[in-house]
This record gives structure tokens, sequence and C-alpha cells, in this order.
């Protein structure tokens, strides 16, 4: 049962990415890595919440660090940039409800601004929601530049005669 | 170097530093890349970029003709596909010696290539979302309110954005419509109907912008980084605002 959790969580992380991908234009020959990765990346970070209780920041982090490293990999056999592939992959673990959330708990304390209590509840919810937005989005993007860093001279030369051009 | 050599070499490069950085590449392989092409053509290019300018100079190796300008940034649509053939296109350019028409005439075909059709945009978006709905624990009748209302929002928002209205004004409308479209999901009953509510909007969130932007800053490129953000939040305040006036007519409360 638990295989099948997280087999399904792959799946749906990698449709969501190749649709959330669609809107950017990506080449076509890079939706079945950016398939693959999103569904290894997110799978993994699936993993590490339920089952060893990581905060979602740190198991974000060790996806992106995933997918960024599978894109080295990957951007080499179809000739597409690291973030042409890991931008779309990344896609499904942005921290969309925490962002609009922020808003709005923003909106009900400026609503609720005469009553102290509810509006003191309003703003912790407020910081709560625009720091994990924050530092989830921070980590993504980071962990999946650290490779980059790493292999310097490999991830600058993806495109390198591309057959594709 | 003839004066008119190096114009001609500034004038390419400023055209592929606009596309470039209007389809969303992030900075450094913007730089990179010009600095490649400036390279193979034997000249020396040197680039500081903004939100919506960018300044470019474009100077011989022996520094005795030069060529500065200020360059507009479009907005275009964000392209991958621009991204990843314009960078091999700088590749071809360095290691095959070619010619500046030839790379012109190259950059050309790229970039009049035809986009992706609408319509299979359209149906995966709707179907993207709707498996991340089922990532936030909706069931099945939620996903299908999910595909809809993000058909809906989504062709509303492919049509306004045809039709030339502020981008700020088509993200509020469009999460007005799609929110309204699965606020049916409580009306229905469903069990999971706060998820498919909650998951409707997902579509619209600017994910490109908002990695770039951390990107651009970890890049050390922390201006362009930090502008990248802030627009960013603006689309997602407009969410929140188009999405707050479905949650009022329905529910009476945000959170």
């Amino acid at each position: 049962m638990i295989a099948v959790d997280i087999i399904s969580d792959g799946i749906f992380a990698a449709v969501a990415a190749m649709g959330f991908g669609a809107i950017s234009d990506p080449p076509l020959r890079a939706f079945k890595f950016i398939a693959l990765l999103a569904a290894v990346g997110h799978a993994a970070r699936y993993c590490l919440m339920t089952f060893l209780g990581v905060d979602i920041a740190s198991a974000s982090l060790v996806a992106a660090l995933i997918i960024g490293t599978g894109s080295v990999w990957c951007g080499k056999r179809v000739s597409c940039p690291m973030t042409v592939l890991y931008i779309p992959a990344l896609l499904p673990m942005v921290p969309g409800t925490y962002a609009y959330k922020t808003v709005f708990s923003l909106i009900m304390f400026l609503q609720n601004i005469s009553s102290p209590t509810q509006g003191a509840e309003y703003l912790q919810s407020m910081l709560f929601n625009g720091s994990v937005a924050g530092s989830v989005l921070f980590m993504l993007a980071v962990g999946a530049t650290i490779p980059v860093f790493l292999l310097r001279s490999k991830a600058y030369s993806m495109t390198r005669n591309s057959k594709y051009l | 170097m003839t004066q008119e050599y190096v114009n001609d070499i500034a004038d390419f490069i400023s055209r592929y530093i606009s596309h470039m950085l209007g389809a969303g590449v992030h900075t450094s392989r913007v730089v990179r890349n010009s600095k490649r092409i400036g390279e193979a053509l034997g000249a020396d290019v040197r680039i500081h970029t903004s939100q919506k300018t960018a300044t470019l100079t474009v100077c011989s190796k022996d520094g005795k003709t030069m060529n500065t300008r200020v360059l507009d940034i479009p907005g275009f649509p964000i392209s991958f596909e621009w991204n990843a053939d314009l960078s091999a296109l700088s590749w071809a350019a360095y290691d095959n010696e070619m010619s500046l028409d030839a790379i012109r005439h190259k950059f050309d075909e790229i970039v009049s290539k035809p986009k992706m059709n609408p319509w299979f945009v359209l149906f995966m978006v709707g179907l993207a979302n709707a498996s991340f709905c089922r990532l936030f624990g909706g069931d099945i009748w939620a996903m299908l309110v999910v595909f809809t209302s993000t058909l809906v929002g989504f062709f509303t928002r492919q049509h306004l954005t045809r039709r030339g209205v502020n981008h700020y004004i088509v993200f509020i409308v469009s999460a007005f419509v799609a929110s309204l479209c699965a606020s049916s999901a409580l009306s229905l009953g469903l069990e999971t109907a706060e998820i498919a509510l909650a998951t409707s909007v997902l579509y619209l969130v600017p994910g490109v912008p908002l990695i770039n932007g951390v990107i651009d800053i970890t890049d050390g490129h922390i201006q362009i980084g930090i502008s990248r953000i802030v627009n960013a939040l603006m689309l997602i305040i407009c969410i929140a605002i188009g999405m707050s006036a479905t949650l009022m007519l329905v529910k009476d409360s945000l959170l």
C-alpha cells in the first residue's frame, strides 16, 4: 500500500509538472525528462515528509538536490540547459497555497483590526504562511542550483554540439 | 575591425539579449551566452541588466572601436524552447566559427518557430491542476471539478492575454473565474470541496519567475532577482484578490 502511495504521488507530480511546464513552452524533447525528474523529486519529498517526519523546507531542499543532479545527466542527452529541465520539474513543489494564504491572512487581519485577539491570530498566521512559502521557495531554487556550482564546466556546456539546432 | 562591423554585432547581440531576457531566461546565462557570441565574432561584450532595460557595450579586441546602447526588454511569453535553442546557437557560433550573417539567419529561424498549440496547452494545464488537487488529497470528484474550472479559468487567461489586457487584471479575473467554478464543489456537497477550491487557482502561480529570481540572487545578480520576485509577488497578490472575491461570495471568510 505504501509503495502504491509513493508511485501514485510520483505519477501525479509528473503530470502536474508537464502541464504547468507546458505554459512556458518547453521543447517537446524535454517532456519525458521533466516528467521523470518531477516524479522522482516529488516522491522523494513525499517519503521524507510522511515517513521520516522531515519538515517541508528541508525535504524540498533534498528533492531539489535530486532534481538538479538528475538534470545534469538528462540535460546532456536532450541538449537542454539544466534550467529548462529543473524549473518545470520544481513547479509542482512551488508553495502556491502558502503564498496566497499569506495575502488572505493580511486581508483578514485588516478586517479584524479592532479585535486584538483575533487580529493577533491572523498576524501570526500571516507570518507562518509567509515564512514557509519564502523558505521553501528559497530551498527549491538553491537546492537545484548547487549541482550547477559543483559541476560548473559540465553544467555550462549542456547545449554544446546540439543536434536539435 | 571596422566601426560598421562592431555596430552590426551590437545590433544582433541586442536582439539576442532582448529575446532571451524577455522570454524569462535567468540573467547569468544570458550574459554568458552573449559574451560567447561576442567571443566567436572577435569582440568583447559587456552587459548591465535590469528588469525592463539593458545596457550593452560591444568593443573590438584592440579597444579602438566600440558601440554602446541601451535597449528595451519587451515582455515575451516565457519560452524554454528559445532558452534551449538560443543557448545551443551560442555554442554553435563559438565552435564552428559561424559568420554574423549565418548566426543571424539561424536566430531568425529559431525565434519564428511556431509555439505549442494553445488548445494542447489548455488541456495539459487542466490535467496538471487536477493531479495537483490529487496531491493535496482531493478525491476523483474534486479532481473533475478542478479540471473543469481550470479549463475555464485558463481559457479566460489565454483569451484576455491575446486581447492585450493588463496582466494584473488578467490574473484577478482568471483567479475569480476559476475559483467561482470550483466553488460549485461546495454546493454539490463534495467531501473534499475545500481542497478543490484551494487548488483551483494554483495554475496561475508564477513559479518560473519566482525560481528564476532566487537563481539570479544566488548568481549575484541581486537587483534583477529581486525585481523578478517582486513582480511575481504582485501577481500572487492579484490571485489572492480574485480568489477572495469568490470566497467572500460563497463562504464569508477567507481562511
